[in-house]
């Protein structure tokens, strides 16, 4: 088997690809090197969920043949990656991170599984997540089946969640790229805590069929990799209408960097109150410095504040409502006491209890929220802030609790999580410096469907900078 | 979405099952019972703040329905 080195472990999609055909070494040893490594190194950061050696060594053997015939399918062809496990792939283990589903399998695959295997790329492992994707809501790093996910640059830190496998198993080079979930951060807080680079996409644009649901209008599949571009290039093998899903947009991404607006033609909204008052103080100046960047790409800068919506109240009811709705069998069952943390047992059951006027009441107020958000995004094409407003808190520390704090002076955009979610916009989280050793990222959030847009800018700050090239010591 | 796959119940699923069946159920420990009125409270809390929020009667749930 050929020997790999580190460079290799922490390579880009583009650079594997390449190297896959000119047979620098074939898609078998390298989807194997990288099995081998996730199976060694995976279970230190408790990233790893079930090994799916065998069956990724059997596509690559399909793509090697490919490759020697000359048969091309495109950057992905031959590269290895690892899915959440709330993604199902016939007859293995989809054990949603949760105890009462350990054994849990179904008989067929994730439509975004199905995409990425017509794209050559092979399927390693399936990856660790907080248990029910934090559907009730959770308070311990321990919430997951697998344990609490770990920080590969500090294991005594949480890699943050839910899709905490996927985002610390391409961190720690374990993986070129993985898929995640987001229903209300879940992609970009652990890639915020973790050091690396992922997209949500717009609501609609990538297939859900054969992912577990957490909230049905909420929940959203995007990639975890290594920079802009890599999410850019999963991004088009797995979106595109399924008529499976029926919340399906019916529309197609295509990554074109080629064809992206100029910077110069953007207008960038920010609040000097997110870094200024918000932030940390360990991290403003990995948050100022950044927003420099930014601003040296030529875009147009200019101060924003969200309407004044009660967004975290919003959701919070939305998820309340449709995740205890989408777990009412393991509720009533009573199996939902299996699992590992207390704040998600009794958020599923008081989830339960809440009455369709509130629900509908939260999805009438979204429609207000979606509203808004267009009309304020006719004065800006991005939006840009902290996609985390401080570090990876250690796995002992209750994660609900909040330090007291003063309230900022100004709102800021400050709830972009809560109305980015609600609203379906695409948000793309970036590398962007370290407070403390640990790094930290930033959120870049467009209109739906601009992903190209969001891209572009992220793509240019990582030719500026190289937060997204450093490596954890594993 | 296609059923789960069942694996065969084994006769220790069969004599558990029956058994969890017979025990009684667990008494809230008073931490179970502080945590889900805790959720509650919460869930009150976001209930209050929405109901404050004027809401014209032309605006419709943000949901979608086609025959």
């Amino acid at each position: 088997m050929a020997e790999f080195s580190d460079d290799i472990f922490f390579a880009s999609i583009m650079e594997l690809n390449q190297k896959l055909k000119a047979r620098a070494f074939s898609s078998v040893d390298l989807t194997r090197a990288f099995s081998r490594r996730l199976i060694q190194l995976g279970p230190r950061y408790n990233a790893l969920a079930i090994s799916l050696e065998e069956t990724a060594l059997k596509q690559a053997r399909d793509v090697d043949g490919d490759l020697k015939r000359d048969r091309f399918t495109g950057p992905l062809q031959g590269v290895p990656f690892g899915a959440k496990d709330l993604l199902s792939v016939a007859y293995k283990p989809t054990t949603w991170g949760a105890r009462p589903y350990a054994d849990q399998r179904f008989d067929f695959d994730a439509t975004v599984l199905k995409k990425l295997d017509r794209a050559g790329a092979t399927l390693v492992a399936k990856l660790a997540m907080v248990e029910l994707a934090g559907a009730g809501g959770y308070q311990s790093a321990a919430a997951s089946l697998t344990g609490p996910g770990l920080n590969p640059w500090d294991i005594t830190r949480w890699a943050g969640g839910s899709s905490s496998g996927s985002a610390a198993a391409v961190a720690a080079g374990l993986l070129p790229f993985a898929i995640g979930s987001e229903t209300w951060g879940s992609i970009l807080t652990p890639c915020a805590y973790c050091g690396v680079t992922g997209l949500r996409p717009t609501y609609g644009l990538v297939s859900r069929y054969g992912a577990m649901a957490v909230s049905w209008s909420l929940d959203k599949i995007g990639p975890i990799g290594r920079s802009a571009e890599d999410c850019g290039r999963v991004l088009h093998a797995i979106s595109g209408g399924d008529s499976s899903d029926p919340a399906s947009a019916g529309k197609s991404f295509y990554y074109t960097p080629q064809f992206a607006r100029k910077l110069t033609d953007l207008r960038v909204g920010f609040a000097p109150s997110d870094i200024a008052e918000r932030a940390e103080p360990a991290a403003r100046p990995a948050f100022q410095a950044a927003m420099e960047v930014i601003r040296a790409t030529g875009v147009r800068m200019t101060e924003v504040e969200l309407p004044d919506l009660p967004y975290a109240a919003v959701i919070s009811t939305i998820i309340s409502a449709e995740g205890s709705a989408a777990f009412e069998p393991l509720i009533e069952s009573g199996k939902v006491d299996q699992l590992a943390d207390q704040k998600q047992i009794a958020g599923l059951r008081a989830g339960l209890e809440i009455p369709a006027k509130d629900y509908l009441r939260a999805m009438r107020i979204r429609s207000i929220v979606r509203d808004e958000l267009k009309k304020f995004f006719v004065n800006v094409d991005l939006l840009v802030s902290p996609s985390q407003f401080g570090v990876a808190p250690k796995i002992t520390e209750p994660l609900d609790f909040l330090p007291p704090s003063q309230p900022p002076k100004r709102r800021g955009l400050a709830g972009l999580g809560a109305a980015g979610n609600l609203a379906g916009l695409p948000a793309l989280s970036i590398p962007c410096g370290f407070a403390d050793g640990l790094p930290v990222g930033l959120q870049i959030v467009g209109r739906a469907f601009t992903e190209n847009t969001l891209l572009a800018l992220g793509v240019e700050y990582q030719s500026r900078t190289d937060w997204h090239r450093r490596r954890p010591k594993v | 979405m296609s059923a789960m796959v069942q694996r065969d119940i084994t006769r220790r699923d069969w004599v558990a099952a029956i058994a969890l069946a017979a025990a009684p159920a667990p008494a809230q420990t008073p931490d179970q019972a502080t945590v889900i009125s805790e959720a509650r409270s919460e869930i009150r809390q976001d209930a209050e703040v929405l109901k404050k929020f004027p809401l014209p009667l032309a605006v419709e749930p943000a949901t979608i329905f086609r025959p």
